[in-house]
């Protein structure tokens, strides 16, 4: 079963033995409480596994939680609070990181139902293109080590061509993700829509591999430019 | 150790925690008052403390700061500076630094460098120690409460290995160090840009040996950097090196043969560059001369503009711009994005360096605060909030340096990227290769190159103790944390069994804890040095004061007092006590003291009782003209 609901464990808060929500203080002693087995980033800032995210509300609530759980307001505290509060807000600087970038929280949440970071994929109708690239890059090369700069300036309007319709695609690729986005929003938000979960998955996972297949190949262009 | 050394001292123990600037060139401690952060000066004035340490193994003396300084031309090969720059480092890494020094490495500088002072042989931690030492002593002298805690700031491009050592350093100097706090983060905090609701900061920080570039997002009290760079091998040294291989070329030439690196001569060039180059932050043209003697050439003497001396350091300071430019594109902004830059770091009064960062940012910089104490102000605000005193700040600081580990064929598999706030954390699974693998090793750099070879090794370890399985069943998951300090911790867990997993953490560079445990044993000698170094000026002190009394009651009223005999036992007595000054022993200065107390012991009651009935007297004398 996909379930898109929030981790509510409940644990024992191991200072006073008060039953407590996974929240990050027992609601009891108030003490700061290690992190419950099974709690995601999502959990942690207690969040839907929901890929619209407000930017802004999530700054808001990482200030907030980082003035509550940094290492430097325990320093008074006793070890296991202060290895509990390097914990939390170590996790909460990871989680921050992950959710606030649109690419890394879909990738993380892909993790979260035990997709693996996939292969990059070449998007089928960029092979031939790929292919020329390379060869692009070669006369390029090659044209350096001969000092022609006739060449070099020909190679290089190429591959700056190149680039831009990469650019493009890259454009086309994003669209079609954050239009994913929404879908999986939509499906989460209805139990019914439960079937509908996996195949938003699985077309995210190809179209995030692709992307990082084509970030890559600009990444390449660009060196060499 | 620090028992030891509080028992010693007889100061009750204080809860401050301070902060302190342990720079390249002066270093300075500062603490958190009433009406801000102030830094704490010596008795005429000075705040800085030139970070130089000279050691004489003949006299067993050790000096610090200004007395150091004066030791560099007289004895050069007992005198360390800069050793900032050596914190971290193995032989290997330095060589270049080296040779622009005249200090003398000692066998077994691979993993840490070693340096012979007289006999003596120190790590840059624990010549570090002896300037955190003298700082710490300030403190506490300042506060009349022996000090042992601070916060210590570091350049924001510090590896793992260079924070550790500045850890290291404090722990020898007695100090429990609170937290490693970047400089340019703690300058953001001292000049406390929060008058408006958001700004966009950029920090450059061009000091006596490293430069940083932080920027910053200030929020609400919260200090978020969003990204840092820096070069950690460039600063006002390699500005003055520049200048000193001009005079020493233009040596050359006159003399038509090469110079012959003489420690003395070349800390006799130093010194006059370097007084060259302040002036030639505040005027035009300044002047050199010194005389190196018949032998070398003897008298040199030239004028040098500001237009000369910007051409010959023109390349050091293009060299800042690339950071800046990196942490920018880091951060994702432009400069034209950002609200305010402030100027960090001795070396940010030189007019080219602040005209190219007015250049790069189309902004004039701040340079309102004292950019040599600025650090440290910072460091006693973020000590103020460590000991828990404020919660209306918070620093949220990055780790510099991306960290990996190594994957088959030398290449790096990043695990917690450059720029990532700390503390940091990832969890990485591990499993065996062959059946029955009962170890892994792992190897973590620090650095953003694809390949081992190209980045900073930080250290190996091996998981051990995993039961004999077929290849690929074991799981251990291995947390790497990045601390709120920057430095690395690891942990291992057998994910089947749950059992923690035992590993043996082998820094690449860097102090054993045996070593630090051995080094701290030898370090009670210094503290007691130090000790006995007070102990002997109080006692000198207190013996003055007695002294002075004792000469008064025997000029005044002795004759009448007391007889002849008790009077020449105080003379005496008074001589002993002035020729025990003379001495190093506070104890035989304090036996004097006793016995000159007891020999004028009748003189001191017969004054007393003198006194009340003059006393008296008085009182009726006045009681008789008012009635």
């Amino acid at each position: 079963m996909i379930t898109t609901q929030t981790q509510r464990t409940k644990s024992e808060c191991t200072y006073c033995g008060a039953e407590t929500e996974s929240a990050h203080f027992c609601s009891e002693c108030h003490s700061i409480l290690t992190i419950a087995e099974g709690t995601d980033y999502f959990s942690f800032f207690g969040l839907p596994r929901k890929l619209s995210i407000d930017e802004a509300d999530l700054e808001k609530t990482f200030y907030a939680l980082s003035r509550q759980l940094h290492p430097d307001y325990f320093m008074n505290a006793s070890a296991e609070e202060q290895q509990a509060s390097v914990e939390r807000s170590s996790m909460l600087n990871d989680a921050y990181r992950t959710l606030r970038d649109r690419v890394a929280r879909a990738k993380y949440l892909l993790s979260l139902y035990g997709y693996k970071e996939a292969e990059k994929k070449a998007p089928p109708d960029l092979l031939e293109e790929v292919f020329e690239l390379n060869m692009e890059i070669e006369e390029l090369k090659a044209a350096r080590q001969t000092a022609d700069e006739d060449e070099v300036a020909e190679a290089r309007a190429a591959l700056e061509e190149a680039l831009r319709s990469l650019d493009e695609r890259m454009t086309r690729i994003d669209e079609r993700l954050f239009a994913l986005f929404e879908e999986w929003d939509r499906a989460a938000d209805e139990a019914a829509n439960e079937d509908k979960r996996k195949p938003v998955l699985d077309r995210m996972s190809e179209l995030l591999s692709q992307r990082s297949y084509v970030h890559n190949l600009v990444q390449d262009i660009k060196e060499e430019l | 150790m620090p028992v030891i050394e509080l028992s010693m001292t007889g100061r009750p123990k204080s809860g401050r925690v301070v902060g302190i600037d342990l720079g390249t060139t002066n270093s300075l401690v500062a603490f958190m008052g009433d009406s801000g952060p102030a830094v704490i000066r010596d008795d005429s004035g000075n705040a800085l403390v030139p970070s130089i340490v000279y050691y004489d193994n003949d006299e067993r003396r050790l000096l610090v700061g200004e007395e150091a300084r004066d030791r560099l031309i007289t004895e050069p090969h007992k005198a360390i500076y800069s050793v900032k720059r050596f914190m971290g480092k193995g032989s290997a890494d330095v060589q270049e630094d080296l040779g622009m020094v005249p200090f003398q490495v000692a066998e077994g500088s691979e993993q840490v460098i070693r340096f012979r002072m007289g006999e003596r042989v120190f790590t840059p931690p624990e010549i570090s120690a002896f300037i955190l030492r003298d700082l710490r002593e300030r403190a506490s002298k300042f506060f009349g409460e022996e000090v042992t805690q601070a916060v210590i700031t570091v350049p924001a491009y510090f590896n793992d290995a260079q924070r550790q050592a500045t850890k290291d350093a404090g722990h020898l100097a007695g100090l429990d160090v609170l937290r490693i706090v970047n400089e340019p983060t703690a300058a953001s905090l001292a000049y406390g840009i929060d008058n408006r609701e958001e700004a966009t900061v950029a920090v450059y920080d061009l000091g006596g040996g490293t430069f940083d570039i932080s920027i910053l997002k200030l929020k609400d009290g919260i200090f978020e950097v969003l990204s840092t760079n820096g070069d950690t091998h460039l600063g006002g040294d390699d500005i003055d090196n520049e200048l000193i291989a001009m005079v020493i070329r233009e040596l050359e030439e006159r003399a038509g043969s090469s110079f012959d690196r003489d420690p003395s001569a070349f800390q006799t060039i130093r010194k006059e560059v370097m007084a060259a180059k302040h002036e030639l932050s505040v005027r035009d043209r300044a002047s050199m001369s010194f005389d190196l003697g018949p032998a070398r050439g003897g008298e040199y003497s030239r004028e040098i503009t500001r237009e000369e001396f910007e051409k010959t350091i023109g390349m050091l300071v293009e060299r800042t711009l690339e950071p800046c430019r990196k942490a920018l594109k880091d951060a994702n902004l432009r400069p034209e994005q950002i609200d305010e830059v402030v100027m960090v770091g001795g070396s940010t009064r030189i007019p080219l360096v602040r005209r190219n960062v007015e250049l790069l940012f189309g902004r004039q910089p701040h340079i309102e605060l004292n950019p040599d104490e600025v650090v440290a102000l910072g460091a006693a605000i973020q000590a103020d909030v460590l000991s828990g005193s404020r919660r209306d700040l918070l620093l949220l600081d990055v780790t510099p340096l991306s960290l990996g580990i190594e994957t088959l064929g030398g290449a790096v598999a990043k695990i917690i990227g450059r720029n990532s706030t700390i503390p940091a954390s990832r969890g990485e699974m591990f499993t065996t290769w062959v059946d029955n693998q009962t170890g892994i090793d792992v190897h973590v750099v620090q650095g953003e190159r694809e390949l081992v070879q190209d980045c900073r090794s930080l250290a190996r370890f091996t998981l051990k103790g995993i039961a004999p399985q077929p290849a690929g069943l074991p799981r251990i998951e291995v947390k790497f944390l990045i601390d709120a300090n920057g430095i690395l911790t690891v942990s291992a867990r057998d994910v089947r069994t749950g059992k923690e997993q035992s590993i043996e953490v082998k820094p690449s560079y860097g102090l054993t804890d045996e070593q630090i445990e051995r080094m701290l044993i030898d370090s009670i000698e210094f503290a007691e040095q130090d000790m006995k170094k007070r102990q002997v000026i109080e006692a000198r002190n207190e013996a003055e004061t007695v002294m002075r009394a004792a000469e008064k009651a025997l000029a005044d009223r002795a004759d009448q007092l007391i007889d002849q005999d008790e009077r020449s036992a105080i003379r005496n007595a008074l001589a002993e006590l002035r020729a025990a000054t003379g001495t190093e022993d506070h104890r035989l200065i304090r036996e004097k003291i006793q016995q000159l107390d007891d020999a004028s012991r009748h003189l001191a009651e017969e004054i007393m009782d003198g006194a009340v009935l003059a006393a008296l007297k008085d009182r009726k004398a006045s009681e008789v003209t008012e009635g």
